[in-house]
């Protein structure tokens, strides 16, 4: 071999893949953050149901706590479960 | 020598009672003299003047204070008559005489006055002219010779009979020493305090424009002077010297007019004057920094009122910009903290670093436009923490800690998340390490891997690369190998390679010595496809490397630039058809080095990019500041609402007029705001 990689620093960004732009609940893109958040990424979190609905952690949790009888996705009105 | 009036009480009777005026006034006259020339006086005769003077006052049959004014008036007059001509006949040492005699005048008028207290309060006060006599005249009394103060007569006297038949010959003079003082010789600094002093001194009685006087005769003719100076000095040290040179030079002559400003230190604003002409005439990224010592020089000594209308004038200073221009000044200083935290900044110590990015902080608060500064200076750092060149990252975050102490949390965040990308990144390579460690079949990545992940966000970096570009062979393993153990730590997200900002090390195993290149990703895929064949032609290059034409051509370049590759036809221009072959003789004074692209360098369009950036950045910011206030006022006057605006974003830019009636229009368009139906000039808010 007449030349060899000794090192290699690789460079990559990071972002959410959903199956949409924006959450269902706060209308605010997933790459962006929550109404509550300042700033998007780490902190402020998405999350799927098993139904595929994905949302900001904050808004999704939001939405449970205010739900008396049921919890349901916002969305399809199925049960909502976290998916693993 | 206190005065104490009351003393003489238990002497003699305060009655009126007739009393001699020539008796008593040759007794005054010899005291007098003795006080206005700072002889020695005894208590007893102070204090028995001091009572001469209350019972001529109060004399019987006619009070005597206004004779006794008058005599005293003539006195003074002689007095300063003789000294002015003793100054006269000194010829050469006119300002050491005058600045003696004055010291002793000024200070023997003080005494004077001390002594002619009862006349100043009793017989001066009732008789002079209150403000309104003055401004609508009034009958009776001489309205040329209105009655002074025994001390403001004797320093009016002193700038009748003293300073104005000497004024031209003394303004020379002074003039001459400052000069002598710039160009190095030690003038005598005393003297030209004192004689500038006693310009203002003269008039302390004043209520109006107390420094009317010293500017008119002083100030007009010495700072044109120093224009004159300063712009000759400028552009002479322009040609002669580099910018460091300038820099120093520069420096020292602020220095010394520091000195001489002090002395008057209302005056503090002017140097803007100065600073200014040097802005114009040099241009140079490091005339703004002057302002950063002089600042720093005299921030020591000044009070607060003085910093005030010091500060005006550096903003000004700072901000300066030639007329239909961009400001430099937000752009100058981002690249002044890039030097000074690269890791190449002179061997400097972290603490000097420290030092000196916490005096930038100083200037960087007069910044106008600290958006734009935020937008260079993140992207900057974006380069120095990707390409490792930071000085250190302690450094680095307490620069950041600084910038957020001084704008705020909002303006820091997306720079503090970048920081913190960095630390999330080793910990995650860590991670990846043991992942690969523990797999069931032993993994070899075949080089040594390391990666940044960046949040796409945070980040001021194009996402969408110049080039497409299939990763060489060799890197494929570690990126799959990544990707694999990225996705099983995070779900729902998604990694974009950023190749054009990878950068690797290669071996080279061909030459003389084993050297080693880092070199970028393009390049390094370049240099691998040698591996495979003495020879490769540009067609199998850009099959290789799914390049476009224009990176790949600017990648062999470089690589031609440093004379390891040959291209064999001999040609300049790359074509379709050259074949290019490594040089085997390639030689290098290190055995490790670096090849340059002008990747790293700023190009033109990305400070074009990075200004437009701002400008959109403002648009959504006053947008959003109007909304705020018109959803808080409902409804608002134009000219009020404009002024809001300006206030909320004096923080962070100074917005512009028209960008705000702009984005009122957009507000308008997008209905968040209707123009009042009652009133032309109002705006409300659509709910």
């Amino acid at each position: 071999m007449k030349v060899k990689i000794w090192q290699w620093s690789g460079v990559a960004s990071w972002s959410w893949v959903a199956n949409d732009d924006n959450c269902g609940i706060c209308r605010m893109p997933f790459n962006g953050c929550c109404p509550d958040c300042k700033v998007p990424g780490d902190d402020c979190p998405l999350v799927w149901g098993q139904c595929s609905h994905c949302f900001h952690m904050h808004c999704i949790l939001k939405w449970l706590n205010s739900q008396q009888v049921q919890q349901q996705c916002p969305m399809c009105r199925q049960e909502w479960k976290f998916k693993e | 020598m206190e005065v104490l009036p009351g003393n003489e009480s238990c002497t003699m009777s305060l009655k009126p009672r007739v009393v001699d005026f020539d008796e008593t006034w040759n007794k005054l006259l010899t005291t007098i003299k003795a006080v206005v020339m700072l002889d020695y006086v005894e208590r007893a005769t102070w204090n028995d003047r001091f009572s001469d003077i209350y019972a001529l006052c109060v004399a019987y049959p006619e009070p005597l204070g206004e004779r006794l004014y008058t005599e005293t008036k003539v006195f003074l007059e002689n007095h300063v008559r003789q000294l002015y001509k003793k100054v006269l006949e000194s010829e050469e040492k006119v300002l050491v005489m005058y600045h003696r005699y004055w010291e002793e005048y000024s200070k023997g008028a003080d005494y004077m006055d001390c002594l002619y207290r009862y006349l100043n309060t009793q017989f001066i006060k009732k008789n002079k002219l209150t403000e309104a006599d003055l401004q609508y005249g009034y009958g009776g009394v001489d309205m040329n010779e209105p009655l002074m103060e025994i001390g403001e007569l004797a320093l009016d006297m002193w700038k009748k009979l003293m300073i104005e038949p000497l004024q031209a010959v003394l303004i020379r003079m002074l003039l001459n020493e400052i000069k002598n003082d710039r160009c190095g010789e030690n003038p005598n600094q005393k003297v030209i305090h004192g004689v500038i002093n006693s310009f203002v001194h003269v008039e302390q009685y004043k209520k109006k424009f107390p420094l009317k006087f010293y500017q008119e005769i002083f100030e007009g003719p010495f700072l044109l002077k120093t224009g004159e100076y300063y712009k000759q000095e400028a552009s002479n040290l322009l040609q002669e010297s580099n910018c460091s040179q300038y820099m120093e030079k520069v420096r020292y002559g602020e220095t010394n007019i520091r000195q001489t400003f002090i002395i008057i230190p209302h005056r503090i604003q002017h140097i803007k004057t100065i600073s200014s002409s040097h802005t114009q005439s040099s241009k140079t990224a490091f005339s703004h920094f002057i302002c950063l010592c002089l600042y720093h020089s005299i921030s020591i000594s000044l009070s607060l009122s003085l910093s005030l209308s010091l500060s005006q004038a550096l903003t000004s200073v700072v901000n300066f910009r030639e007329p239909k221009s961009i400001c430099k000044a937000p752009e100058l200083l981002a690249k002044y903290c890039d030097n000074l935290l690269k890791k190449s900044a002179k061997g400097m110590t972290e603490n000097e670093v420290e030092d000196k990015l916490t005096s930038f902080i100083t200037v960087f608060k007069y910044i106008d436009d600290k958006d734009i500064f935020q937008k260079f200076y993140a992207r900057m750092l974006a380069k120095r923490l990707i390409h490792g060149l930071s000085l250190s990252m302690d450094s680095e975050e307490a620069m950041i800690n600084k910038l957020k102490q001084a704008c705020g949390y909002e303006f820091t965040s997306k720079l503090h998340r970048m920081y913190t990308d960095m630390s999330v990144s080793a910990d995650l390579n860590n991670k990846f390490n043991n992942f690969i460690k523990t797999q069931e079949t032993v993994v070899d990545l075949g080089i040594s891997f390391q990666i940044y992940v960046l949040q796409a966000g945070a980040w001021p970096l194009t996402h969408v690369p110049s080039s497409t570009f299939a990763i060489p062979q060799e890197l494929e393993k570690s990126v799959q190998m990544f990707e694999l153990f990225y996705n099983q730590h995070f779900s729902g997200r998604k990694l974009t390679w950023l190749h054009y900002l990878c950068t690797g090390e290669v071996k080279m195993n061909y030459l003389s010595k084993p050297y080693v290149a880092m070199v970028t990703t393009y390049q390094m895929a370049v240099l691998l496809a040698f591996n495979n064949s003495q020879t490769v032609t540009y067609k199998e290059l850009q099959d290789g490397t799914q390049m476009n034409e224009k990176e790949l051509q600017k990648t062999i370049k470089s690589l031609m630039d440093v004379k390891m590759l040959n291209h064999d036809s001999q040609k300049e221009e790359i074509e379709a058809e050259s074949t290019f072959s490594l040089n085997m003789s390639f030689t290098s004074k290190r055995t490790k080095f670096k090849i340059t692209t002008s990747m790293q360098k700023d190009t033109p369009q990305e400070i074009e990019q990075t200004r437009s950036a701002v400008d959109e950045d403002r648009k959504m910011y006053l947008q959003a500041a109007i909304v705020r206030i018109m959803k808080a006022r409902k409804v608002l006057r134009h000219n009020a609402l404009i002024q809001e605006v300006i206030n909320q974003s004096k923080a962070r830019f100074n917005p512009s007029i028209s960008m705000i009636k702009k984005c009122i229009e957009v507000l308008i368009d997008k209905q968040y705001i209707e123009r009042s139906q009652t009133s032309a000039d109002e705006y409300s808010y659509v709910a």
